[in-house]
């Protein structure tokens, strides 16, 4: 699903965020990514949905070389990917419904196909009842639920979270954890970027260490080991 | 497709709503635009059409002796209608001098009745002669002051030529000025529109970015923007054009005290080229206008 070879990616000033990242994830697969601040693991996603070229090596996506895609194919890419990140990246202005709404409609989507999609989705990640909620009117765990929402409406084969637990309380988090792996059981792969010691510890799924850009371990079962 | 070109217009005018403020200001300095460039035009038709009046006006009077055999003068005619620089030899006779003398006084009762005291027609024939270019109107004087007949009583030669030069001097003035005016005004348009542009772009950072995360198309972020350039030039060109006719009303009395006898009417000369005018205003000016967007665009969005 996700094929990493030989990825280096500099940054000005002679940053090596990532060095030389080698990775295999299959589909369905749910990875966690963990590893110090700075070591590269918000890089290692930017490069996955297109947001940041690569200096060297090949970079690709179910199947698709997107190591020099073009700027009018990325949204093309993100469509395939869901994203979510630390900060929900939600409209202040616009109800949760609309919030996911909007995902469908800049991307060209039919009245009818969003009145059928939207609630769906609520309905997966919890939402049904507050749809009609602003943001600031729901805690920061039903935010991140709703960006989720948000992320699956294109029915993505790919579920990128980077520290997507960051804002939230252990019990808002862990309800997020549950619905990651809720998804990844219909078939979605899921990437988790975390700090968090015990959510990777707990899950026991495959854990992925990066240290200065260069991955330090890889464990089919893993521990957060730093 | 359909759908997705609507919410497009939909979040323009979301964008021009959003900053109205600086929308208005957008539109104001490019209503200040175009009107110094409506200014221009209208300098230009009226020196065009003074210009016009007066090289219509042009003409040289010979006038000759009361006793001139006909024959005679119509050979003085045809010689001088053999001229290169000579467009037309009208050959006016005594009584026709005087039904146009009477004509042209028909409202002065006072000057009629002197000619009628005169008993007879006090008036010469006269040969009128239109020059076919005011460039060689100096030669054709120069010809005509060359012919030696005894018929020729006086030569009466108006400098007009002093005239037409001091009025295309003035009009070159003035367009002049209002071209540097204008050019400062379109230069200014295009940097307000530029920044307008620039700070929705500001303003709709989020939008953007959520946009691009999931994955709507590069035209479908863009093109709010650059419609909200052409939104402006249209309210600008509407606005000017609602605001014309009413000025060109309100000028046109001056207009015609001024060039008394002259047949000089701006509005209907907006009228009838309306269409022109203002279509080809908007779709400069709405060009330009797209291209600063474009520019903000191209620098502050990228993907
Ligand atoms: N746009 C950029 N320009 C220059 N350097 C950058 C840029 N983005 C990140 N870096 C640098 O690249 C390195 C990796 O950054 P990255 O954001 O990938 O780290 P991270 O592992 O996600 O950290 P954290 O856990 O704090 O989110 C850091 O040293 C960072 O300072
Ligand atoms: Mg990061």
């Amino acid at each position: 699903m996700i094929k990493f070879h030989n990825v280096i990616k500099l940054y000005p000033k002679g940053v090596k965020a990532l060095n030389r990242i080698n990775l295999h994830i299959l589909p369905g697969e749910f990875v966690s990514i963990v590893g110090q601040s700075g070591t590269g693991k918000t890089t290692l996603v930017r490069t996955m949905i297109g947001e940041e070229k690569i200096d060297y090596g090949k970079i690709e996506i179910g199947g698709w070389d997107i190591t020099s895609i073009r700027p009018s194919e990325i949204p093309v890419l993100r469509r395939q990917l869901g994203v979510i990140f630390q900060d929900f990246k939600l409209l202040p202005k616009k109800t949760l419904f609309e919030n996911v709404a909007f995902a469908m409609q800049v991307c060209g989507g039919s009245p009818k196909k969003i009145k059928k999609i939207v609630p769906h989705v609520m309905k997966i990640v919890g939402l049904e009842s507050k749809i009609h909620r602003y943001p600031q009117e729901v805690s920061g765990g039903e935010q991140q639920r709703a960006a989720i929402a948000r992320a699956l409406v294109h029915r993505p084969k790919i579920l990128l979270a980077d520290e997507p637990t960051g804002n939230l309380d252990s019990l808002n988090a862990n309800e997020i954890i549950e619905l990651l792996l809720r998804i990844n059981k219909f078939g979605t792969t899921v990437i988790l970027v975390t700090h968090n010691r015990e959510i990777v510890n707990r899950l026991r799924r495959r854990v992925i260490t990066i240290d200065n850009g260069m991955i330090i371990s890889d464990q089919a079962v893993g521990k957060y080991v730093l | 497709m359909f759908i997705s070109f609507y919410r497009v217009l939909k979040f323009s005018f979301q964008d021009v709503y959003r900053n109205i403020w600086l929308s208005l200001v957008t539109v104001i300095i490019l209503i200040l635009a175009l009107f110094t460039v409506n200014m221009l035009l209208i300098v230009k038709v009226i020196g065009d059409t003074a210009v016009d009046a007066i090289k219509e006006k042009i003409d040289i009077n010979l006038f000759l002796n009361n006793d001139s055999e006909e024959n005679e003068i119509l050979a003085l005619k045809a010689q001088i209608g053999g001229f290169s620089e000579v467009r037309e030899v009208t050959y006016v006779s005594k009584s026709e001098a005087l039904e146009k003398f009477k004509e042209n006084h028909k409202d002065n009762p006072e000057i009629l009745e002197a000619l009628r005291e005169l008993g007879k027609n006090p008036l010469t024939p006269t040969l009128v002669i239109k020059p076919n270019n005011l460039d060689e109107f100096d030669m054709l004087i120069n010809r005509i002051n060359s012919i030696d007949s005894d018929m020729i009583e006086s030569r009466n030669f108006t400098n007009y030529k002093v005239l037409l030069d001091k009025i295309n001097v003035i009009t070159k003035k003035v367009t002049d000025a209002g071209l540097f005016l204008s050019s400062i005004f379109v230069f200014i348009s295009i940097l307000v529109v530029f920044n307008s542009i620039r700070i929705s772009i500001y303003t709709h950072k989020r939008e953007i970015a959520i946009m691009k995360l999931v994955g709507a198309s590069n035209w479908f972020i863009q093109l709010p923007f650059l419609i909200s350039g052409w939104f402006y030039t249209l309210i600008g060109v509407g606005f000017v054009m609602i605001v014309f006719y009413p000025f060109l009303t309100l000028l046109q009395p001056y207009l015609e005290a001024f060039f008394v006898g002259y047949n000089i009417d701006l509005v209907s000369y907006f009228y009838t080229n309306a269409f022109t005018i203002f279509g080809a205003e908007f779709m400069v000016a709405g060009f330009i206008n797209m291209l600063a967007s474009l520019l903000a665009v191209r620098k502050y969005s990228k993907v």
